[in-house]
């Protein structure tokens, strides 16, 4: 009974259906964006805390339970359009997969690795969601668009960071994915089909967010674009991200 | 030297990085900065094709200490010089081409990255760097065929070619899996070793692996060279830049013809894959040519050319002829760049002057007007027949006598015949005055491409495969039984001579069509003009699939 009650009080963090939609209303309810990033960087550690030190017992159920959440919340960002809700569920879809490497077993070093690898992408795209939000009173993809025109320095970004979150390489998810597929293609072929197919509708889904927000013509409004210092900041992160997506391939590929 | 093959590759990932950088001090002028390092990859990577022509050994170089390995082989070495010879081309035409459009810059940044790319994938020593290059040429396309921010129809389209690709990345990825875990490896090199030394030592699901990899190879590279049900990105994708254009069909379609030569060592010992791929590209090559043939829309018709040339292309790997699949794949290259380069040019001068002489040619082709044929039937029949066989067997025997040995070669010899018949065919009906002379100039026009293409896919497959043994066993590998083939060879040359025999009939006779066979036709022209109705139904499951998104996330109360 602990060990389900452990199942379920981890769940929430490294979201399991229904227990994800704890997550998610939480979400809905901060609105400061530095609040955002709080929660988005330490969640996921939060479950891996809990995780690695409560001696859980894995149940057969578990596996199929965090795959199927992170294809609902993958199916589920198809639609969505406010990207604060958009990063929540793939940030829910995300951390769903963390129960794969805790099921194998992998080093409390390499899950915390992960976590934060992908944790950081999301929480740029909070960051500049708020940004969208206070030079345009939203960030919602098809309500004006044209960004890459309006203010393209802004869009490049956002573009880049929205590549970086849906696990493309060399950024830490796409290490990530490749990892949990090798894992489990021999012992589970049904999870690594899963697997791939998740990686297809987060793709599917950040085509989507870039098409609804970069494509269009250019506003009238005169829109301050984003500061050469911003893109410092932006441009440092990602390429550590990078590099520390590849130093993580060395480490388990 | 041959870690020349390094510096190839980077060259264009330093001139994106420093275009990236420092666009907005140098203005439009960084763009010859792109042209001169493309340039000078493309006279590195030329040097190491003439050093793999003397005969280097392949060596693998390995980048660090890390898993990551660059290939210097024949393979390799001969298409980084095709990639950067038709993207040198793209550079110096993009120059003055997009001078006038937004994001100048961004797009000699995204021309290089791809460049760099399609290098990386094509002299990839190991499994990481092979998907991750074959990934992320999905994605910079994605970018470059949305060069215009503006234009939504651009990115609809540029997003069919993304899912097309991912989907396509999908079954590399799953190979990869499934090798890493059979041979503890992710270096190709040893991989293939080890399934030449010992092919049936591992098996999935109870299926042999080399099958399953070559399977999911199979499904790879059929998803980026647009084979039948995977097509639909390829004809649609024409609001992309006219250089962009270009180089999709000129480089980047060819890859799934790449993929499968580079794990030409699994195919070898795949016991039913080749077959499955000769049928795949049949009808691709079928479909792509007969919706080619029915466009109004000339661009759509370019797109469904490739289409129908990407599937010749896949057909000649499921015959084992893995070589000359990279011959084609160069000169469709050539070919297909060219026309979409030169293609403004001719629309501009065309405006001027429509230019088109009233000419035999014209008359045939375009006023379908064809002569009425008064020659000796049995005459022109015999001359029709044998000249393009004669021809072909005789320029197949200069390169090698025990060619009708392997089957893959009949199938080729057979088609060949079966072109060169139609084209003397032709000839006959044109108007002319001299029939015989036209007849007398298109045998030497075949002659000539026969000879020349016999030779040269002769000598891409001495340069590709020095082994003759290996040579024999990718033949070998795609053989089927002798009397089926036999059966094969009777059935379809009677379908083709008695589609000669009608068409000739009716032309002899008056075209009286019955009111029901009227119809069929009509039917059939309907299915041809909606394309299959196979983009209606991938519409219709993408809406579905939305809608069952937005009914969930309105179940779930958006949490």
């Amino acid at each position: 009974m602990s060990d389900l009650l452990n199942i379920l009080l981890v769940g929430i963090f490294l979201p399991l259906f229904p227990m994800s939609m704890v997550f998610n209303a939480i979400l809905e309810n901060i609105k400061p964006s530095g609040l955002r990033v709080i929660v988005f960087m330490l969640w996921p550690l939060i479950g891996l805390l809990i995780a690695l030190n409560s001696d859980l017992v894995i149940p057969d159920w578990l596996l199929p339970l965090a795959l199927s959440t992170s294809l609902l919340y993958a199916i589920r960002m198809l639609t969505l359009r406010e990207v604060n809700q958009w990063t929540g569920f793939l940030a829910t879809s995300i951390w769903s997969l963390l129960w794969l490497p805790v099921i194998e077993g992998d080093s409390a070093e390499l899950l915390y690795s992960f976590a934060i690898g992908m944790s950081v992408p999301l929480v740029l795209l909070v960051l500049l969601a708020a940004g969208l939000e206070r030079r345009f009173g939203a960030a919602y993809t098809g309500l004006y668009g044209g960004l890459a025109r309006t203010i393209p320095r802004y869009a490049g970004v956002l573009v880049t960071v929205v590549i970086a979150a849906v696990a493309t390489p060399l950024f830490p998810t796409f290490f990530f994915m490749l990892d949990m597929v090798v894992e489990t293609i021999s012992s589970t072929p049904s999870a690594a089909l899963a697997l791939l197919l998740i990686w297809l509708f987060w793709s599917w889904a950040g085509a989507r967010l870039i098409q609804g927000l970069i494509v269009g013509r250019a506003s009238n409004n005169k829109i301050a674009d984003m500061k050469v210092t911003s893109i410092s900041f932006y441009s440092i992160v990602l390429v550590v991200l990078m590099l520390g997506g590849i130093y993580l391939a060395g480490a388990i590929l | 030297m041959e870690r020349l093959i390094i510096v190839v590759a980077v060259l264009p990932l330093i001139s994106a990085l420093f275009i990236q950088l420092f666009a907005g001090r140098f203005g439009r002028s960084i763009a010859r900065l792109s042209v001169a390092m493309t340039t000078l990859s493309f006279l590195l990577s030329g040097l190491l094709l003439a050093l793999a022509i003397s005969g280097s050994e392949t060596l693998a170089i390995p980048l660090g200490s890390s898993v990551a390995v660059l290939l210097f082989d024949p393979l390799s070495t001969l298409l980084a010089t095709i990639i950067l010879g038709i993207s040198l081309i793209v550079h110096l035409y993009s120059v003055r081409y997009m001078a006038e459009e937004a994001g100048y810059g961004q797009f000699f940044v995204l021309l290089d990255m791809m460049t760099a790319a399609l290098l990386f994938m094509v002299i990839a020593g190991d499994l990481i760097t092979l998907v991750i290059s074959w990934y992320l040429v999905g994605v910079i396309l994605y970018f470059l065929l949305g060069q215009d921010t503006r234009s939504q129809t651009a990115y609809r389209f540029a997003f069919w070619t993304l899912i097309t690709y991912r989907l396509g990345d999908l079954p590399l990825i799953l190979a990869a899996a499934l090798l890493f875990n059979a041979y503890d490896t992710w270096s190709l090199t040893i991989i293939f070793s080890e399934v030449m030394a010992n092919p049936n030592a591992h098996q999935v699901l109870g299926l042999p692996l080399t099958d399953v990899v070559a399977g999911l190879i199979g499904l790879a590279a059929f998803a980026r060279s647009a084979q039948f049900l995977l097509h639909t990105w390829l004809p649609y994708t024409m609001d992309g830049p006219t250089p962009v254009s270009a180089l999709m069909h000129a480089g980047i379609v060819n890859a799934g013809g790449f993929l499968i030569n580079r794990f030409a060592p699994v195919f070898i010992h795949s016991s039913e894959v080749l077959h499955w791929i000769f049928i795949v590209g049949l009808i691709t090559a079928i479909f792509g040519s007969l919706l080619m043939l029915t466009q109004n829309d000339i661009k759509k018709a370019l797109g469904y050319s490739t289409m129908g040339q990407m599937g010749f292309m896949i057909m000649e790997c499921g015959i084992g002829a893995f070589s000359l699949a990279i011959y084609h794949m160069f000169a469709h290259g050539v070919f297909k760049g060219t026309m979409f380069l030169s293609a403004g040019g001719v629309i501009n001068h065309a405006r001027e002057d429509d230019g088109i002489p009233k000419d035999e040619l014209y008359t045939f082709a375009v006023e379908k007007r064809p002569n009425k044929v008064t020659h000796p039937w049995l005459l022109m029949a015999a001359v029709t027949l044998v000249v393009p066989l004669v021809i072909l067997v005789f320029a197949h025997l200069l390169v090698s006598e025990d060619y009708f040995q392997k089957q893959g070669a009949i199938v080729l010899l057979f088609f060949g015949w079966v072109t060169g018949a139609q084209l003397i065919f032709a000839s006959y009906k044109m108007r002319s005055q001299n029939v015989w002379r036209l007849v007398g100039l298109s045998i030497l026009s075949l002659l000539i491409v026969v000879l020349g293409y016999v030779f040269i896919s002769h000598a891409f497959d001495q340069f590709l495969y020095p082994d003759a043994a290996f040579r024999a066993q990718l033949y070998s590998a795609a053989n089927i039984d002798s009397l089926s083939f036999d059966v094969l060879v009777v059935i379809v040359t009677l379908i083709i001579v008695s589609g000669w025999g009608i068409t000739y009939f009716s032309e002899q006779h008056g075209h009286r069509r019955v009111q029901k066979s009227k119809r069929l036709w009509l039917n059939f022209y309907a299915l041809i003009s909606r394309e299959f109705y196979v983009s209606d139904v991938y519409t219709r499951l993408s809406r579905t699939l939305l809608t069952m998104s937005s009914r969930l996330n309105v179940w779930l109360r958006w949490l």
